[in-house]
């Protein structure tokens, strides 16, 4: 069992992983189109028209949109995101079966294990923070369904496993496979699901022109 | 004041105009994080009690999202129901910011063109 969801099903899940996200990509450049963004600015006026603001203005829309109107659910989602990238990566336990599979050695930028530790139990209590909300508040609620519950267990299951795993409570051996399904799961999951938002955060917040795309957009839906 | 419309609903047109636009429904739909971080962003949510109807997530997810779900199969009650949020709900100011880039006021407007064809209006005189 172990051999099976550590050998052939990992392909697998990275397989669907790559080319779902490529899938993902190539129809995004399919529904949008390239605009040109003026490049000639007229002596008599001193900035372009159609452009984005500039960092400081930027700075302030950001203090208005994110910061300002919930502070607690800026920090929590950016902890939450940091995270799920950051834990994964820099994981001693890991980080050993990079080294043994792909000879990739990562010593130097590791986390220590009380570090990762750590940062679990916080991406949890962030996760915790996201179902209560969902649970709790009337306007996020008016758009839940089932599917987000599904998602968010996506999401939190691997870390929630992975701590048993480290701590050793319930029996290893089963925890460390469904540790490994559920990572597995996440990653077949991401381009078909809203998990999606991680591969279009970057592409079309940033690609699409509008005054929140960075530097100069230079799409358009 | 306005009088009842009864006509049927004109599935087969719904349907092609859904098609035509496919790709973008769902993949806005697929996209939403079901966040509402959006809720801010639109000034009638601000203006009218924070009332979560008025977010533009909920807008466009209970109108284009219905329509595209039923695969256009709605009955008259529901394209009124539609057409309320769509018409009544929703300037279309092209406003409303999803930090996940989202094109929402587009999916509202889909929503009110389908509107349209099956004789839902905006209705001034109500
Ligand atoms: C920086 C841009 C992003 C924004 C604004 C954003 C926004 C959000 C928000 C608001 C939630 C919480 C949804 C809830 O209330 O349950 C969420 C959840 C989540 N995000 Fe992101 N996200 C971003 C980027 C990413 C990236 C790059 C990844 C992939 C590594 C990612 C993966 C997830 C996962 C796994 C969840 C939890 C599942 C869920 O509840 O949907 N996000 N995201
Ligand atoms: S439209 Fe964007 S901001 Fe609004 S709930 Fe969906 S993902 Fe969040
Ligand atoms: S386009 Fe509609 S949903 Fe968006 S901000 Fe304007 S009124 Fe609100």
């Amino acid at each position: 069992m172990y051999d099976l969801v550590r050998g052939p099903l990992l392909w697998v899940s990275f397989i669907v992983f790559v080319l779902g996200t490529v899938f993902q990509i190539i129809k995004f450049m399919k529904l949008s189109k390239k605009i040109d963004v003026p490049k000639f600015i007229p002596a008599s006026r001193s900035k372009p028209i159609a452009t984005s603001p500039g960092f400081m203005l930027k700075f302030e829309m950001f203090k208005a949109a994110g910061i300002g109107t919930n502070l607690l659910m800026a920090v929590v989602t950016t902890v939450f995101h940091v995270c799920l990238f950051a834990i994964p990566i820099f994981l001693v336990g890991h980080s050993v079966l990079f080294d043994q599979s792909w000879g990739i050695n990562m010593m130097p930028f590791l986390f220590s294990e009380n570090t990762t530790d750590t940062l679990t139990i916080i991406f949890l209590a962030c996760s915790l923070y996201f179902l209560l909300r969902r649970l709790l508040s009337a306007r996020v609620r008016a758009i839940t369904t089932s599917y987000d519950y599904v998602v968010l267990l996506i999401a939190a299951a691997p870390f929630l496993t992975g701590f048993f795993a480290y701590h050793q409570i319930f029996n290893y051996n089963t925890i460390i496979i469904l540790h490994i399904l559920f990572g597995e799961l996440m990653l077949v999951t991401i381009p078909f699901t809203k998990l999606v938002h991680m591969v279009f955060f970057f592409i079309n917040r940033f690609f699409v022109a509008s005054e929140n795309c960075l530097g100069e957009g230079n799409r358009t839906w | 004041m306005a009088e009842q419309n009864n006509t049927p609903v004109a599935t087969e047109k719904i349907k092609k105009m859904l098609e035509r636009k496919k790709d973008k429904t769902k993949l806005s739909l697929r996209m939403c994080a079901h966040c509402t971080l959006c809720a801010e962003s639109c000034f009638l949510f601000m203006t009218r009690g924070k009332d979560p109807k008025y977010m533009p997530s909920y807008k466009f997810i209970n109108s284009i999202g219905k329509l595209y779900k039923k695969k256009g199969e709605v009955d008259r009650a529901t394209l009124e129901e539609i057409g309320d949020i769509v018409w009544n709900d929703c300037v279309l100011c092209t406003r409303c910011y999803c930090p996940l880039g989202i094109d929402i006021p587009d999916m509202i407007a889909l929503a009110r063109s389908i509107c349209r064809t099956q004789g839902v209006y905006r209705q001034y005189d109500k």
